[in-house]
């Protein structure tokens, strides 16, 4: 297995590299330059120029492009054009806030999700079924910044139990006590607000994997030995119904640093989705290839992640 | 940015929120604490902008209440995504950083109702124009916010800063050269730059290559901010945009002074003890992004006691609450619509016009387009009137140089028809279009810029406009254009491009050179005359130190663009700022702005709704 996991990280070179030529080239393509935005009718245009040169953007995409790769193998991945700061700690800076908003995230979506699709498929065709499965095709249909918005509105703005923006309340002193729970204060509503909308998926897999099971060899055979329904729910039926959740696992983990747009924008969240369309639309050709390099691998960690996880919980699976 | 700042109406012209808000703030921030003016003239100026503005918003509000000690102003400023944190005037780059700024300020001048400077700041002005020549006094006694006192060096520190080679910013550009020996000393080949000479602790004598009106807007080379030797002296330009002078702890010279940072949130400032105008009211300011989706309820539920930035498209969500006034101002901006009549000749950098050979070279025709145009109804419909007609490529604003006698192109369509049937505009084959002057098809093709759906709306609304007098107006590429492809296309004269529409964020120096000369890359319609460049010259002349003949200059300018119609504006728009009434105080009047260290509140919370 072990051998397999480096094989696979290897292959990662190769792919990486494929997407880093692809992405450089794209981001080149797109109209304009990261000066474009700053133009006024008192800017100089020999001084956009000037920077133009300076900046090697008028070398050609080659040339840029081993550039980058030269400075990105010594982890340099340059200044971002907009924020001019180094890339490196501006992406660290918002992948830490995206991880906590995701962890929670996830794990209340988990906390939300499991129990529900558990009961959906224990108690098939009762109201209490029939009610999560409405539930989950209603939480499906609804678009994320509607609810967000609904949330912030109603919890934030009426109710006041939570904050309505940031990511901490500016009067708490960073190191205490008080500023660790600002924090959690203002991921919860965020974080509550994604993972009611994201228990689709896990509800419908976990439920029909429960039916299945429910009619399957090995139950009939643990309940003909005498071992209590409630017994071969928890140790029989549920870790197997798991199996399709444990396949998507790596994603999710990777999946903590990508951030989402919607949420971030709607409770003003400074976060990894906002910065890479941010970046984008302002050119921030530095950011964007860092960015994609960075959601690239996670892809493939992910996917890698997922099959160890995978063979470690469903031992028919080898890794070979 | 901050300049980019750069904002009020995300739906039309996404880039042009840049353009336009960028240059807005960039010298906006000097109008945030303009002191009251001297001569009579400027006086009365000063009135009738408060009435003109008035006429659809109240430009200051009193609040009744006793105030309280001192206490926390909220400041709400609307943006989707986090700040960028840059606080140096030298370096920042966008409006909000600019905004964030002006409560610190570092500004030595004050700028009256026409935004020229005034003696009333921390610096003076004397202006030497027979031999190039300026000098900057600054008073005495007057203390950074660590209480170092403000020195000469600290006023001319910042020209080492910005024409250094290491520098990265805008602001090193052809005006900045007019100072004598900057280019050497960015170049390398000197130590310091040459023209500036100190006199002594408190003057400052600046030597530049050639004068103009200019100088009097903080223009042709003047740089009007200090920054202080003892705190950024010795960080290397190349590193100061990253280190903590700028981003975390900037010392400063204004009211407030920056106490804490969440980088790309918020920013809480505490009163500058040595503030040379005395101890502010206030105790301290939080200012605190809000996003543009939640910032109408924010309002309602009393959250913020000033807002910036905020959206006039979003007006009628505010405008019934009673826990807050509504003020507006005109800004520094108009949109329009461009005609390409030439090329810009790239080899020797000019403005190569040929009428001859364009689609667009008929003045009857462009000056048709303009009249097909219902502006009035798109204003009023569209944009609850926070927007208007604009007779004038010179916002109102510009008292003295506004030309109100101008009628623009109002909408007339009957006009509009007679124009191009006199210019031989007519349908020869019955199918309801025009045909051009030859008899050919006629096909005019419009770049604009994409936005949101109220964009697409009104500019179908145009299309219609032009088709009910016979022409057939389609878009380039058949869609909006993304803003950054948009300038790209225009400014490349792609050939795709016949007419387009732009806007502009003036600044506070009205002088259209840059966009009207003959040697000006965005002189995007590519445009000029003898007449036109005669005056875009003379108005940045020495002769222009009269600002009669200056005025005359801008009329020309103005009359001779109305009359050939290649650039022909479209709209003004007013900024418009919630105020909580717990603010006791409050003027947005460019002439009159109330001077923040003088803002009171008159209870312990902002008020509800």
């Amino acid at each position: 297995m072990w051998k397999t996991i480096v094989r696979r990280f290897l292959i990662m070179i190769p792919q990486l590299f494929v997407l880093s030529v692809i992405i450089f080239v794209l981001a080149k393509f797109m109209p304009g330059d990261p000066f474009t935005g700053l133009i006024t009718p008192q800017t100089d245009p020999a001084r956009i120029a000037e920077l133009t040169e300076k900046a090697g953007l008028n070398d050609p995409v080659h040339m840029q492009y081993l550039r980058w790769m030269g400075n990105a193998f010594q982890g340099d991945f340059g200044l971002s054009y907009t924020y001019k700061r180094d890339v490196g700690a501006l992406i660290g800076e918002r992948a830490l806030n995206t991880f906590w908003l995701s962890l929670l995230s996830v794990i209340l979506l988990y906390a939300l999700a499991i129990p529900l699709g558990i009961l959906a498929g224990r108690y098939q065709n009762s109201r209490l079924d029939k009610t999560i499965v409405l539930y989950s095709f209603v939480t499906y249909a609804i678009p994320t910044f509607v609810l967000a918005l609904v949330f912030l509105f109603l919890f934030g703005y009426q109710l006041r139990w939570f904050p309505t923006s940031g990511s901490v309340d500016i009067k708490t002193q960073v190191g205490t006590l008080g500023y660790y729970w600002d924090r959690f204060y203002h991921i919860l509503l965020p974080s509550i607000t994604y993972a009611i909308l994201g228990t689709t998926g896990i509800i419908q897999y976990l439920r029909s994997e429960i039916i299945d099971a429910k009619s399957m060899d090995y139950v009939r055979t643990a309940r003909s030995k005498g071992i209590p329904m409630r017994k071969v729910y928890s140790k029989h039926i549920f870790r197997n119904s798991l199996l399709p959740i444990a396949a998507f696992l790596g994603f999710t983990i990777t999946g903590l640093l990508g951030g989402s747009i919607f949420i971030e924008t709607i409770f003003g969240y400074p976060g990894m989705g906002q910065l890479f369309v941010s970046s984008i639309s302002s050119r921030d050709y530095s950011v964007i290839t860092a960015l994609v390099m960075l959601f690239g691998f996670l892809a493939l960690l992910g996917s890698l992640l997922s099959d160890i996880i995978m063979s470690i919980v469903d031992p028919r699976i080898r890794i070979e | 940015m901050k300049k980019s700042k750069w904002l009020l109406f995300a739906a039309l012209f996404s880039l042009l929120l840049v353009l336009a808000a960028c240059s807005g703030k960039e010298d906006g921030t000097a109008t945030e604490e303009p002191a009251d003016t001297d001569t009579e003239e400027q006086a009365e100026g000063a009135e009738e902008t408060t009435e003109d503005s008035s006429e659809l918003f109240e430009v200051s509000v009193t609040n009744e209440g006793e105030a309280i000690e001192g206490g926390i102003l909220q400041v709400g400023m609307v943006k989707d995504e986090p700040f960028q944190g840059i606080f140096n005037w030298e370096l920042y780059e966008d409006a909000y950083d600019s905004e964030l700024m002006s409560w610190t300020s570092n500004a030595l001048f004050e700028t009256d109702g026409d935004f020229m400077l005034t003696d009333e700041g921390i610096a003076s002005l004397d202006v030497d124009q027979e031999n190039n020549k300026a000098t900057v006094k600054i008073r005495e006694g007057v203390k950074w916010s660590d209480g170092t006192p403000l020195t000469i060096e600290d006023v001319i520190l910042p020209y080492h800063i910005i024409g250094h080679k290491d520098y990265t910013g805008v602001r090193y550009d052809t005006q900045f050269q007019n100072i004598i020996g900057a280019e050497e000393y960015h170049a390398g080949t000197a130590e310091t730059i040459s023209g500036l000479k100190k006199i002594d602790d408190l003057t400052l004598e600046i030597s530049f290559k050639q004068l103009s009106p200019s100088i009097f807007y903080g223009g042709d080379g003047l740089w009007t901010y200090a920054a202080p030797v003892h705190q950024v002296g010795d960080i290397p330009v190349a590193e100061l945009i990253e280190s903590d002078a700028v981003r975390k702890n900037p010392i400063t010279l204004g009211a407030f002074k920056i106490d804490k940072i969440v980088p790309g949130e918020s920013v809480s400032y505490v009163k500058n003890e040595h503030y040379w105008k005395g101890e502010p009211k206030l105790d301290g300011v939080v200012v605190k992004v809000v996003p543009s989706s939640s910032v109408s309820v924010a309002i309602a539920s009393g959250d913020y006691d000033l807002v910036t930035s905020f959206n006039a498209t979003k007006m009628e969500e505010i405008q019934d609450l009673e826990n807050i006034n509504i003020l507006g101002r005109p800004e520094l901006y108009y949109s329009y619509v461009g005609f390409k009549v030439g090329k810009f000749d790239t080899t020797q950098n000019k403005v190569v016009t040929d009428m001859e050979n364009s689609k667009m070279g008929s003045q009857e025709l462009r000056q048709a387009m303009g009249f097909a145009l219902d502006i009035e109804q798109v204003s009023e419909v569209f944009y609850n009137n926070l927007r208007e007609r604009a007779n004038s490529l010179i916002p109102p604003v510009f008292e003295s140089f506004y030309d109100g006698e101008l009628n623009g192109y109002t909408y007339d369509p009957e006009k509009a028809e007679a124009l191009l049937d006199e210019a031989g505009f007519v349908d020869v084959d019955g199918d309801g279009i025009r045909e051009d002057q030859n008899g050919e098809k006629l096909e005019i093709k419009l770049a604009a810029m994409s936005g949101d759906a109220t964009q697409e709306e009104i500019i179908a609304f145009y299309l219609q406009n032009w088709a009910d007098v016979g022409l057939n107006v389609v878009l380039s590429t058949g869609r909006l254009i993304e803003f950054n492809a948009f300038y790209d296309m225009v400014q490349a004269d792609d050939p795709e491009i016949d007419m387009f529409m732009g806007a502009w964020g003036t600044g506070t120096n009205p002088s259209p050179s840059g966009l009207y000369g003959e040697a000006d890359q965005y002189n995007f319609s590519r445009y000029t005359s003898d007449v036109l460049q005669s005056a875009v010259v003379a108005i940045d002349s020495p002769e222009s130190f009269d600002t009669d003949f200056r005025a005359e200059q801008f009329k020309i300018f103005q009359e001779h663009l109305e009359e050939v119609a290649t650039t022909i504006p479209m709209q003004f728009r007013y900024e418009i700022f919630p105020v909580n009434k717990r603010v006791k105080n409050y003027n947005i009047d460019y002439a009159d702005a109330t001077e923040i260290h003088e803002i009171e509140l008159v209870a312990d919370k902002p008020v509800a709704n």
